[in-house]
């Protein structure tokens, strides 16, 4: 009897947990959500529903700032959302994760490079994000921390973001390129990667708001309660995201 | 010199040092210099998160656990002072929480092997400090790694001696950045 009890319980919850995601589904189906191209692969998987616009994180600012109809803004700074919570087009922006910055080679490394001094002794086509994408800040700070901006001399093209960085290199149009550790996750069998040390690395803070000028603030507010919650760092650290930093 | 000229420059270098104003000077650092600065912070944090758990492991003595916490105090001052060089220069100082440092798993299970670890990691930095001193280009900082130098190599003495032995060398190796920061990369996380 007591077995019997249990089942109809747990069957009991499992509707219930059913339902309240469907429930979340349909709400987060009309969601606009712009977000850091890094943020691609881990968003897609966690909740496939809204309407996604990935692209370099100064280029979504912007985008917003000119009237986009955008309902949820995820960057990959927060200088970006910081900026246009100023300016009153975003609600106060929270942290949501952070990330590390890695070096990939191509595969076949013809440049054979080992290190991140390599690039400084060795003749290297570099590429990089531009130094306004997030991902292009946080390199020329590695560079400057290592004492290695001097190898900027060696970059070939500068990118609209980290995904095109990341697609040059695993094409090998490249010898290397500089990343985060979660978009060097997602090409692992066309890449090496390159260990950036610790104390170089730059503070990677991602950060999510509620567009101002939303109509559905309601549920891009429970939207963002869902990914700060265990399900949604869950889904983050999957992905290689690291959790949310102290204080 | 004479002795008026020589207490008049050890007075100089005394002021230097209590007043620690290494952010004033910053300005005038290169990268490189910055690079020593940045790597110095953050293996500092390193070195006093070693002393707080060597301290915390209940493996030393009493009497012996004031020069672990002289060691400690070393490394938060040592590490407030680069942290100051680096903030004047413009940059952003490290902080302890961004780094989740990483011990082999007996480190702290026995006296000597905590005075092991502890010794390899200080020699690395006293190698890079040793560099530091002789390359950086401002007067100022230059005389700040010699400080650090001189510090860690003190501490170096202190572990050696609560593990019986001595750490007296003629000439410590010095270290380029590359090589320390290898040589540590599995301790900073």
């Amino acid at each position: 009897m007591r077995k019997r009890l249990t089942l109809v319980v747990l069957a009991l919850v499992a509707l219930a947990t059913s339902a309240s995601a469907m429930a979340a589904g349909s709400q987060s189906a009309s969601l606009t959500i712009y977000a850091a191209a890094s943020l691609t692969d881990v968003f897609r998987a966690f909740d496939p529903a809204p309407r996604y616009s990935f692209a370099g994180s100064n280029t979504l600012e912007t985008q917003i700032r000119n009237g986009a109809p955008a309902d949820l803004f995820a960057s990959a700074a927060p200088l970006n959302t910081q900026r246009l919570y100023k300016q009153g087009l975003v609600q106060r922006p929270v942290t949501f994760t952070s990330n590390r910055l890695a070096l990939i080679v191509p595969s076949s490394n013809p440049a054979g490079i080992t290190s991140v001094y390599d690039l400084k002794r060795k003749p290297v086509k570099l590429v990089v994000a531009g130094a306004a994408v997030p991902v292009g800040a946080y390199t020329r700070t590695v560079l400057r921390k290592m004492g290695l901006s001097s190898v900027l001399s060696k970059v070939v093209s500068q990118e609209t973001d980290v995904r095109a960085v990341t697609s040059k290199v695993a094409l090998g149009q490249a010898d290397a390129g500089f990343v985060y550790v979660t978009d060097a996750r997602a090409v692992a069998d066309r890449v090496k990667v390159v260990r950036i040390p610790a104390w170089a690395q730059p503070r990677v803070r991602y950060e999510i708001a509620v567009v101002s000028s939303s109509t559905r603030k309601a549920a891009a507010q429970a939207w963002v309660k869902t990914l700060l919650s265990a399900r949604g760092q869950a889904a983050l650290k999957e992905y290689g995201f690291l959790p949310l930093p102290a204080g | 010199m004479n002795r008026g000229r020589f207490l008049t420059s050890a007075v100089g270098v005394g002021a230097l040092t209590l007043g620690a104003p290494w952010g004033a000077t910053a300005g005038a650092a290169t990268e490189d210099d910055l690079a020593y600065a940045n790597f110095g912070a953050a293996t500092e944090f390193l070195v006093k998160d070693f002393y707080a758990k060597a301290l915390k492991a209940n493996v030393f003595a009493g009497t012996e656990t004031s020069a672990l916490k002289r060691g400690r105090s070393c490394a938060a001052q040592h590490a407030k002072a680069l942290s100051d060089l680096l903030v004047g220069a413009g940059d952003v100082a490290p902080l302890e929480d961004d780094f989740e440092f990483e011990w082999p798993a007996k480190t702290f299970t026995s006296k000597n092997d905590a005075l092991a670890t502890g010794v390899g990691v200080l020699r690395v930095l006293l190698g890079a400090y040793q560099t530091a001193a002789a390359t950086v280009t401002e007067p100022s900082h230059r005389v700040l790694y010699a400080s650090l130098t001189a510090s860690v190599g003190q501490q170096l003495a202190e572990l050696a001696a609560l593990n019986g032995g001595r750490a007296v060398e003629p000439f410590p190796v010095a270290t380029d950045l590359e090589a320390a920061s290898d040589a540590l990369e599995s301790y900073l996380g």
